[in-house]
C-alpha cells in the first residue's frame, strides 16, 4: 500500500476502483440526474397535487379523494379511458398487422441492400409528425384525395363523411405514423432466425405455412411484443392527432386532460386523470407481457 | 500567437491535397467544426426564429401577424415576438401557470378576472402617444381603471354570429336566428367554436336569457341542455377559425360560428358566404392590450401597445379583418360604402348596443361554465 491510500482521498479513490456498482453508478450519473429531476421530482409532484382540489385560482391542499372518485362516477372519464385504449389497440393491431408482411419480405427475401430498404421503411419519419397529420387530413378530407377521386370516379354521390374527425382518422393517422417501430423490432426479431430451422422444418415436411405457423411466428413473437407494447404506450396518451382528425367522437383522455390544465383550469383533475391513465396502461401492459410470456414458453 | 492548427480553409484543402496535415490536425480542426455547429445558435442570436430583445405579444391565433405592427417595425425594424393562445381562460391559465409576456390580449368580458389575479401592470399613458384617439366610451369597460391605474387599452371590438353558406343553407324565407346552428336538417355540417366564452353566451342568447341572470342555476341548467341537444348536430368544433373557414370553402360545414374576420376573408376567396344578423341579436365583445407585471421590457410593452391603437393598425384591422377599431381616426381611412358592406358603424355604442354585450362573470360561473362545456362537448 502507497502513502496516498491512507488519505480520506486515496481511500474513497480505492474504494471508487474496487467497487463495480459504484463505477456503474458513476458512469450512469448524468442520465440518473436528468431522471430524477426531470421524471421522478415532476412524478412526485403529479401524485402529491392529484390529492389536492381546485379552487378557483387556488390549490387545497388537505389530501381527498375528490378527483379519483369524480374519475370513477362521471361516465365521461370512463368513455373517454375506454374509448382511448380502444383506438390505440386498433392501431396497435393495425400497425403489426400491417408491419409484419413487409418485416418478413426484408427479412427472408431481400438479400442485397438490406440497409436501403430499412431505410426506405423509415422515410415517413424523415418529415416533422405535424406534417404527417395534416397530409392525412387533406387525404381524408371532405374534399380530400380519396373523396375527390372516388367521386371523380363515380362510385359515389356523397363524400364519405367518416373518413375524418373520427375514431376511424385517428386510428389510421396513427397506424402511419408508427409504421417503423413495428417494422424495425420485428424485423430484428426474424432476421435473427436461424435458417437451418426452417431448413430442418421443411426436410421433416413441413409445408410453408405449417413451417411459418411452427417455427418462423413463434420465434418472431419477442419482436412482435415488442413492437406492441412500443405503439400502444405512447398512443393511449396521444394528443395532437386526435386533436386535429378525431372531431367531437374522436377525442381522447389525453385532450381532456390538456383541458384540465388550460380552459378548465383544473390542474388536480389533470394530474389525477393522468395517473389513472399511467396505472391502467402499465396494468395492460404487464396483464399482456405476462400472458405472452407464458404463450411463447408454451410453444417452446 | 498563431497555433499549428489555427489553418484557413483554403490552406486546409491544400495540405490535405499535398499530404502535408497530419491525421491529428485533421482530427482537430473536425472536433472545432462539431463545437461550431454546436455554439451557432448561442453565438449568433439573429440567426433564432425569436429574437430575445423584442416584446412579446400574447394573443389570439390569427391576430399573430405583422401587419398589425407597422409603426413598432418602423421603429424597431421588425414585429414584436408572437405567442397564441386558443381562448382568453386558456391564456389567463398559461400566465398563471408562470408565463411571461409583454403584452396579453384579453376581451372585456374576462377584463376583471385578469386584473383580479394580480398579472398585471398599469400602463404609463406619456408613453401611449395614440390614446388620447381612442374612443371614450371604451376606455371605461369594467375592470379597466382600478386604483387609478389604467390597465387595459382596447383594441378591437366586435361580433360573434355566424358565416353560412348563401348556396347550401335553405332560410325557406325564415329570419337569420341563431338557431340556424341547432337545425337538424344540416346535422353534421355545423360548427362551433370550441372555447365556452364564445359558445356558451351564443346559446344564452339562443335561450332567450339575460346576460345578468345567465349565473342562476335554472339558467345553467337550461343553456347546457341546449347546448346538449347541439351536440350532435357538430361535425367541428375548434379554436382555429382557419379550420372553420377551410371546412366553410369546401362546404363541409354550410353555417359556423364564426368572427366578424371570416366572412370576410371567405367573400374575398369568392365563397357564397353571408354574415348573418341573428334576430335575438349577435354577441358583441371589445378585446385590448394588458401589460404583464413582470413585462421584461417595459418600453417596448407600450410600443406594441402604441402600435395595436394606431390608425394603421385601425385601417387594416377594419379593412382586411371586418373588425372595429379603437382608434376613432382610424374610420376615417375607410370609406362609408366599405364600412357598410362589412357591417360596420364609426360608433362602436351603436353596435354593441344592437347587440348582446358581454359582461364580466363571477370566477365560480366561468369555472363552473368551462367544466360543463368539455362535458357538453365530450358527449355527456
Amino acid at each position: 500500500m502507497t502513502q496516498t491510500h491512507d488519505t480520506l482521498r486515496g481511500r474513497l479513490y480505492a474504494f471508487f476502483l474496487r467497487s463495480e456498482p459504484v463505477r456503474g453508478f458513476a458512469l450512469l450519473s448524468p442520465t440518473l440526474l436528468i431522471m430524477l429531476a426531470g421524471m421522478c421530482v415532476p412524478f412526485v409532484i403529479l401524485v402529491a397535487m392529484s390529492f389536492w382540489t381546485q379552487h378557483v385560482f387556488e390549490f387545497d391542499t388537505t389530501l381527498s379523494l375528490t378527483n379519483y372518485n369524480e374519475i370513477v362516477d362521471k361516465p365521461m372519464y370512463r368513455v373517454l379511458l375506454t374509448r382511448s385504449l380502444a383506438i390505440s389497440g386498433a392501431c396497435t393491431v393495425a400497425t403489426v398487422l400491417l408491419a409484419y408482411p413487409m418485416a418478413y419480405y426484408v427479412a427472408f427475401h431481400v438479400h442485397r441492400h438490406k440497409m436501403v430498404w430499412i431505410v426506405l421503411m423509415t422515410l415517413p419519419f424523415w418529415s416533422s409528425y405535424l406534417l404527417r397529420v395534416f397530409a392525412w387530413k387533406i387525404i381524408l378530407g371532405y374534399n380530400g384525395a380519396i373523396n375527390a377521386s372516388f367521386m371523380g370516379l363515380g362510385w359515389l354521390e356523397k363524400p364519405l363523411e367518416f373518413l375524418l374527425y373520427s375514431p376511424t382518422a385517428v386510428v389510421i393517422t396513427l397506424t402511419h405514423a408508427w409504421a417503423a417501430f413495428a417494422i424495425l423490432p420485428i424485423y430484428v426479431s426474424l432476421e435473427k432466425i436461424d435458417r437451418s430451422l426452417l431448413e430442418a422444418a421443411t426436410d421433416l415436411g413441413d409445408g410453408p405455412v405449417k413451417r411459418f405457423i411452427g417455427v418462423t411466428l413463434p420465434l418472431s413473437l419477442p419482436g412482435v411484443i415488442a413492437a406492441s407494447l412500443l405503439i400502444f404506450i405512447p398512443t393511449v396518451g396521444d394528443f395532437v392527432t386526435p386533436a386535429l382528425v378525431g372531431g367531437p367522437d374522436g377525442a381522447m383522455i389525453a385532450n381532456l386532460i390538456q383541458v384540465q390544465f388550460a380552459r378548465v383550469n383544473n390542474w388536480p383533475m389533470g394530474a389525477a386523470l393522468s395517473l389513472a391513465m399511467m396505472v391502467i396502461i402499465a396494468a395492460i401492459s404487464l396483464l399482456y407481457i405476462w400472458t405472452a410470456r407464458r404463450f411463447t414458453e408454451y410453444g417452446r | 500567437m498563431k497555433r499549428k492548427t489555427d489553418i484557413s480553409p483554403q490552406e486546409m484543402t491544400d495540405r490535405l491535397q499535398s499530404g502535408t496535415l497530419s491525421r491529428r490536425q485533421f482530427q482537430q480542426m473536425l472536433a472545432g467544426a462539431g463545437i461550431a455547429m454546436v455554439a451557432t445558435p448561442v453565438l449568433s442570436p439573429s440567426a433564432l426564429a425569436a429574437p430575445a430583445d423584442q416584446g412579446t405579444y400574447f394573443t389570439w391565433g390569427g391576430y399573430d401577424i405583422p401587419e398589425l405592427f407597422a409603426p413598432y417595425i418602423e421603429q424597431h425594424g421588425e414585429a414584436p415576438n408572437f405567442a397564441a393562445f386558443g381562448g382568453s381562460e386558456e391564456g389567463l391559465t398559461k400566465l398563471m401557470g408562470g408565463y411571461v409576456v409583454d403584452v396579453a390580449h384579453p376581451c372585456n368580458a374576462v377584463l376583471p378576472r385578469w386584473v383580479a389575479s394580480g398579472l398585471l401592470q398599469p400602463f404609463d399613458l406619456s408613453q401611449l402617444s395614440n390614446w388620447d384617439d381612442v374612443i371614450p366610451a371604451l376606455k371605461n369597460l369594467e375592470g379597466s381603471v382600478h386604483d387609478g391605474g389604467t390597465y387595459f387599452a382596447p383594441m378591437d371590438w366586435g361580433q360573434t354570429s355566424i358565416t353560412y353558406r348563401e348556396d347550401l343553407f335553405d332560410l325557406q324565407g325564415a329570419e337569420e336566428s341563431w338557431g340556424m346552428l341547432w337545425d337538424e336538417r344540416y346535422a353534421g355540417q355545423i360548427g362551433v367554436i370550441a372555447s365556452a366564452g364564445d359558445t356558451w353566451w351564443c346559446a344564452t342568447i339562443f335561450a332567450g336569457v339575460d346576460f345578468t341572470e345567465m349565473t342562476t342555476d335554472e339558467n345553467f341548467d337550461k343553456v347546457a341542455a341546449l347546448l346538449r341537444q347541439q351536440r350532435p348536430l357538430v361535425r367541428l368544433y375548434t379554436d382555429d377559425v382557419t379550420t372553420l373557414e377551410q371546412a366553410l370553402a369546401s362546404g363541409e360545414l354550410v353555417a359556423a360560428m364564426t368572427w366578424n374576420s371570416s366572412p370576410v376573408d371567405l367573400k374575398r376567396q369568392d365563397v357564397p358566404v353571408r354574415w348573418a344578423n341573428p334576430k335575438e341579436g349577435a354577441l358583441t365583445w371589445v378585446c385590448g392590450a394588458v401589460m404583464h407585471k413582470d413585462a421584461p421590457n417595459p418600453e417596448r410593452a407600450h410600443d406594441i401597445i402604441d402600435s395595436l391603437i394606431s390608425v394603421d393598425t385601425g385601417r387594416f384591422l377594419i379593412d382586411e379583418y371586418g373588425y372595429g377599431h379603437s382608434n376613432s381616426k382610424s374610420f376615417d381611412e375607410v370609406s362609408e360604402e366599405r364600412l357598410a358592406e362589412l357591417g360596420l358603424t364609426r360608433n362602436p355604442s351603436e353596435m354593441l348596443d344592437a347587440g348582446k354585450f358581454q359582461i364580466p362573470l363571477d370566477e365560480e360561473f366561468t369555472s363552473r361554465m368551462n367544466g360543463e362545456f368539455e362535458q357538453i362537448k365530450a358527449g355527456f
